[in-house]
């Protein structure tokens, strides 16, 4: 446990580092006028350091780090059970952003929510379809009809 | 005092007229539904109507958006009383005497003391905002860029003082939001700045996607690790008004705690969280049978509602002062004002005295609506919070997606989102408190224009910081804020050695 809190520190670190190589070439300027990349170096600077800090506290910190394994072991089995929804309904969303032009609102809305109906009743299926037709039907008047937002039309074009 | 009756007149014109009315009544009624509902909170709500009030004034949008923000604070404690979860944070408190009335059956006087002790604090919190905020705004006037730097400096450290875990954790948000805002093209330069060559973030981060993404699809994934049953209290709810021993016992806490919520909601961060905590601590410390808190003791539930209602009204004044947000939703109105082509700074209330005085008129006629919504009503935002979250949900991510969307018709924007939305759900794992990222975020570009302009009226002479009283001020007690929690730590471990 005491690895990943570690690695927590070290991530801003390297972020911060980043941060100041890209302000770099942005090329910083100087105080009489300060250029492109004058505030981005010092927010990476300060970034770097409070990583650093992070760092430090946590290597001396040694009770909450046995506290933090402790209960790091109690759970691995049950914690990474727990991302798996999560995780599957990102995996869904993500499809849902490449399949949004091609197909269209309508088609993908119903088919993204049929999905995540599912994932909460694994054991039927009427009932997410007709949940999921329901709300993209409804989410489509109430949106592009009566808002006129510009959702995309994919497939249904002539709709 | 002829002025004030001007504006308040003026205020009444704009806030009486049938679209103010009927999005004042929106807002209200969105607020408490999201109020009650556990699972998505008011920042997530605004974001998500943010681009439906394009086509509306800003007047009307701001009113509507208030109206989101502090209706949230009534429903919020409808959940904590009949179901022991509370709707929002600032509810919290609610739930250790609430919870008990009900199951006491008392859960008609909980809700109803809780529901007029949040429009006595509302009231009161708007009087103070209409009589404070003219006299700081034209002190705010006199304030140069070197100020306004290091005010924003202070903001941001008040900001990691105040919250819930490690303050290192929270600066880093800060940083890291400083860091976000300075994406896209920069304004004096005209370099592109950390876009990777993606077109999609030449204008930068969009606040609607970054938001959406943090709050509204984070806190659906975190939900989505726990089944959400919720169980009401069964209960017969009755007798919502309380009575003459209930208003004596609740009154002197009432009032107490709007003041004490409206001062600490003007604080940056958590004001209305930690404002019910301290309500909740002050009223025990003064009754006189402390015993009874946490039993079901009426003055434990009107302190705390009190004090988070009255504190939404504080949050109002270093927005309409200063064009400062005091947390996430705040946050959110100022981009909403932005986005309509409204500058917000100490000069918002005497050029748009129409979208201040409109707005503080519409929040009386809100805390109104309020009591009429929370009481007559309480049996359907009963029946709401059975509304499965397994239904719930899928519905909630559609609306983000909608919602960030339609602010720019963008496929890309719904890729931020989700990605922020993933950034967001690890954040909230590793311990890191959000609120500090999205008001640097929003706040960078401000920091950025201030101390440039500082450099440059001091042909780049960094003391300009250092000599002007306000500017020196507000970076001591800044300096002062972070050093202290480390201090204090290192103290505290030497004391225990020794002992």
């Amino acid at each position: 446990m005491k690895r990943y809190l570690l690695a927590d520190g070290l991530i801003w670190v390297l972020l911060g580092i980043g941060i100041c190589a890209g302000s770099v070439t942005l090329k910083l300027g100087d105080f009489r006028t300060p250029g492109a990349g004058f505030l981005p170096f010092f927010a990476g600077l300060l970034l770097g350091i409070s990583g650093f800090i992070l760092m430090l506290s946590t290597l001396f910190s040694q009770e909450k780090a046995q506290r933090d394994e402790a209960e790091g072991r109690d759970r691995t089995g049950r914690h990474f059970r727990r991302f798996v929804t999560p995780a599957v309904t990102m995996a869904i969303l993500f499809g849902y952003v490449l399949l949004l032009d091609l197909l269209g609102f309508l088609l993908t809305t119903f088919i993204c929510l049929s999905l995540l109906f599912k994932l909460s009743e694994p054991e039927r299926w009427v009932r997410p379809l007709l949940l999921s037709c329901s709300v993209a039907v409804l989410s489509y008047f109430v949106f592009s009809v009566w808002l006129q937002c510009q959702l995309p039309k994919g497939l249904l074009k002539f709709w | 005092m002829s002025g004030i009756l001007e504006n308040l007149s003026l205020g009444c014109q704009v806030a009486f007229s049938m679209g103010n009315l009927f999005y004042c009544f929106l807002g209200v009624l969105i607020g408490t539904l999201i109020g009650v509902l556990p699972g998505i909170g008011p920042v997530g709500t605004i974001s998500l109507l943010l681009p439906v009030t394009f086509g509306i004034s800003p007047t009307s949008a701001i009113i509507m958006l208030a109206g989101i923000y502090y209706g949230a604070q009534y429903g919020g404690s409808t959940t904590s009383i009949l179901v022991n979860i509370p709707g929002e944070a600032t509810s919290v408190v609610t739930c250790l005497d609430g919870y008990q009335m009900a199951r006491q059956g008392r859960a008609g006087p909980a809700l109803g003391i809780a529901a007029f002790g949040s429009f006595i604090a509302g009231t009161i919190g708007t009087i103070i905002v209409m009589l404070v905020a003219v006299p700081l705004s034209s002190v705010a006037l006199r304030f140069g860029p070197p100020e306004y730097f290091s005010l924003i400096i202070l903001a941001l450290a008040i900001l990691s003082y105040l919250a819930h875990g490690s303050v290192v954790k929270a600066v880093i948000m800060a940083i890291l939001g400083v860091s976000l805002s300075q994406i896209g093209i920069d304004g004096v330069t005209g370099r592109t700045r950390f876009t990777f060559g993606l077109l999609g973030l030449q204008d930068g981060l969009g606040l609607v996607p970054v938001v959406m993404g943090l709050f509204g699809v984070a806190e659906v994934l975190e939900n989505l690790e726990r089944s959400l049953n919720i169980e009401v209290f069964k209960t017969r709810i009755r007798h919502l008004l309380p009575n003459l021993k209930d208003w004596a016992e609740s009154i002197g806490a009432i009032i107490r705690g709007s003041f004490l919520g409206f001062f600490l909601g003007i604080l940056p961060g958590g004001g209305a969280i930690i404002s019910t905590f301290v309500s909740y601590a002050l009223e025990k410390k003064l009754s006189k049978h402390p015993e009874t808190f946490g039993q079901g003791a009426i003055a434990g539930v009107a302190g705390p509602e009190s004090a988070n209602n009255a504190s939404s009204s504080g949050a109002f004044i270093p927005l309409f002062t200063l064009g400062f947000p005091s947390n996430a939703i705040t946050a959110l109105l100022l981009g909403a004002l932005m986005i309509h082509g409204v500058q917000p700074g100490p000069a918002l209330i005497e050029k748009h005295p129409d979208i201040f005085w409109g707005t503080i008129i519409s929040m009386y006629i809100g805390n109104v609506m309020l009591v009429i919504l929370n009481l007559p009503l309480i049996g359907l935002w009963v029946k709401i919070l059975k509304v499965p979250y397994k239904i719930l949900f899928p519905v909630l991510l559609l609306l983000c997606i909608i919602g960030s969307y339609s602010t720019n018709n963008s496929r890309f924007d719904v890729l931020i989102m989700l990605i922020f939305g993933v950034i967001g759900y690890v954040f909230r794992k590793f311990g890191y408190e959000l609120a500090p990222l999205i008001i640097a975020f929003v706040l960078g570009p401000m920091l950025e224009t201030s101390l440039r302009q500082s450099l440059l009226i001091s042909k780049g002479d960094v003391s300009i910081f250092f000599t002007r009283p306000i500017s020196v001020a507000c970076l001591a007690i800044a300096l002062v804020l972070l050093v202290s929690p480390i201090i204090l730590r290192q103290s505290r471990r030497i004391r225990a050695k020794i002992t």
